[in-house]
């Protein structure tokens, strides 16, 4: 009974650990742009299908070039972080057209979530013309992971390897942009630009450049999580990654719009709740992180850790 | 000329498009659409479903059908848009993605919907497509006609004022949380009709006519016609409807293309094909 209640923790704590940085991605670019980038999830999928293929994987048949794929595979190590950087190039694209243009003309800041999510959009279908619709698992599995044992016992409860793996890294990049974000300079002025970018650009910060920064980093977040989700279950088509997305702003608003401890014990609380509800209930399982959602917006409409945020005239 | 089934097709695309149009007239962005127009379709294909299964059903039933979705839509609309539409735009954007996904895994999981499959052999009010093609247009005539008295009326200007300044329209005495309920209630109410009609016209009905993508489909159609005026979610409904099917070859490249028509319209056509200018010059529907 109690291994299998701290098996459900762990599970929990890993799916966690990955809808934390995807509300983390979220909130970077909110604190900074006071906007939600709805191309999250589609740069959360580039991720998983980048790492893939990095790793040597082949297209399907009902992809654009069936049976392609590299001629050697890199390790699982290097192929998750080259793909979190090409999803973080993706994502300063996605800044170019679907941000930059309004953001010049000083549009009002509704109309980039129109047109943030048609770049999702966009990226996801050339996602399924490229690799077909179908699903694709990780090329060696979990052997992929060097000499490490398939699962481990920790107290009588039997975990895989991976999931602890997923825990372990979200955790580190989590702890890593939360010490960059207070201690280091660059991340004091992200601070800055996201408290008053005009004062912050008097201030000789430039703004512009941390706003791109923030894509940049927000995306390999994305880039990142949809790597570690296609090693641990697989890749479940190109729209997998809008489903985290999705789920990953019902964490931002249980944490607070722009809480970045929000974000974090958000992402952890969504996963638990979802780890323990039962599997006779599982098809409802998709269901719960909006219900969730709703029950935030109504009782504390700023999320568990959000301030108040006050209108300026 | 397109045929009969294709303009029925075109004219609940249009209606579609207004569904949307309305919150966005006020300034607000819902992307709902997709789940009032479920509740309907699935509302409308259990009620015809039940008792003996006849391939037949008066047209009576079916405007039963119609008023009853309505009603609960609408209601479903309050209660969600009660607690959110107090909140910054940005809230109203998220709960309704929310509520599709909602809608989307109820009607996945509920026993009496049918599952993946969804329900079937719903019956029929009319033998042809021109049947359909009358009550869908008198739909939308009907919704026109509302729109256009709207915009000229106490309401539709309070809108306005909302979608250009809401704390000035505040100000001004402008109940803004009821003028957005008022525009959200009367685009649910519409989807849900419109999820009635084709509920019948489609025959079969199942979890994926409310997916995701219908959102981005539908707000594509108002992109393109632009949000000034009633005309251009009709416009855009229309024309990108029948789009796809005239050009066969596009085929899987359809998302592709709203993605696209989404993601540069704003840039580079902000207001759509039909502009204020446009209107202007056809001084009768002087904005």
């Amino acid at each position: 009974m109690i291994d299998s209640l701290l098996q459900i923790l762990l599970n929990g704590a890993a799916s966690g650990g990955v809808y934390a940085l995807v509300a983390l991605g979220y909130t970077l670019i909110f604190s900074v742009l006071g906007v939600i980038n709805f191309a999250q999830g589609a740069l959360f999928s580039i991720g998983g299908y980048l790492t893939f293929l990095l790793m040597g994987g082949k297209i399907g048949v009902n992809g654009a070039l069936p049976g392609w794929g590299l001629p050697a595979g890199l390790p699982f190590w290097l192929a998750l972080l080259l793909a979190a950087l090409g999803s973080g190039g993706v994502s300063l694209v996605v800044e170019r057209i679907a941000f930059a243009p309004l953001r010049r003309r000083g549009a009002e800041p509704l109309l980039s979530l129109i047109t943030s999510l048609g770049a999702g959009v966009v990226l996801v279908n050339l996602l399924q013309i490229l690799m077909g619709a179908e699903g694709y698992a990780f090329p060696q599995g979990t052997a992929a992971l060097a000499q490490l044992p398939d699962a481990l016992l920790i107290g009588g409860a039997r975990i895989r390897t991976v999931q602890v793996l997923l825990l372990l890294i979200s955790a580190l990049a989590v702890a890593a942009l939360s010490l960059w974000l207070e201690r280091s300079r660059t991340g004091q002025a992200m601070r800055a630009v996201a408290e008053d970018p005009t004062t912050a650009t008097l201030l000789g910060i430039n703004s512009e450049a941390i706003v791109r920064l923030a894509f940049l980093i927000s995306g390999m977040l994305a880039g990142l999580g949809g790597g570690l989700i296609g090693m641990s279950v697989s890749l479940a088509g190109p729209y997998f990654g809008i489903s985290y997305g999705l789920k990953g702003l019902a964490v931002l608003v249980l944490g607070g719009l722009g809480s970045v401890p929000g974000a974090i014990a958000g992402g952890l609380l969504m996963g638990l709740a979802e780890a323990l509800i039962p599997s006779e209930a599982s098809g409802w399982r998709d269901a719960l992180a909006f219900a969730v959602l709703f029950a935030v917006l109504l009782l504390r409409p700023n999320g568990l850790l959000g301030r108040r945020q006050l209108e300026k005239v | 000329m397109p045929d009969n089934g294709l303009l029925v097709q075109m004219i609940l695309g249009a209606l579609l498009g207004l569904s949307v149009y309305l919150p966005m007239a006020a300034g607000q962005l819902s992307l709902a659409t997709p789940a009032f127009y479920a509740v309907g379709g699935t509302l409308a294909a259990l009620m015809a479903t039940q008792g003996p299964s006849a391939p037949t059903i008066s047209l009576a039933a079916v405007l039963l059908e119609m008023l009853l979705a309505a009603g609960l839509t609408a209601a479903l609309a309050v209660l969600v848009g009660l607690p959110v539409l107090r909140l910054r735009g940005i809230y109203l954007a998220i709960a309704t993605i929310a509520l599709v996904e909602i809608v989307r895994v109820a009607i996945l999981n509920l026993p009496f919907t049918g599952g993946a499959t969804g329900i079937f052999g719903i019956p029929q009010p009319f033998r042809e497509p021109l049947g359909y093609l009358w009550l869908s247009g008198a739909l939308l005539a009907l919704s026109g006609w509302a729109c256009q008295r709207m915009e000229t009326s106490r309401l539709g200007r309070s809108m306005a004022a909302i979608r250009d300044d809401e704390l000035a329209s505040r100000c001004m005495g402008i109940n803004t949380t009821r003028v957005k309920l008022t525009a959200f209630v009367a685009s649910a109410a519409l989807a849900g009709m419109t999820g009635v009609i084709a509920a019948h016209y489609l025959n079969t009905w199942n979890a994926r006519q409310g997916s995701f993508d219908v959102a981005v489909t539908t707000l594509a159609f108002v992109i393109l016609g632009g949000s000034r005026s009633w005309l251009g979610p009709v416009l855009g409904g229309l024309v990108l409807t029948a789009l796809p099917e005239l050009l066969r070859p596009v085929g899987d490249l359809r998302l592709v293309l709203f993605g696209l028509v989404i993601l540069l319209g704003p840039v580079l056509f902000p207001q759509g094909l039909i502009t204020p200018a446009l209107l202007e010059r056809f001084g009768r529907w002087k904005p």
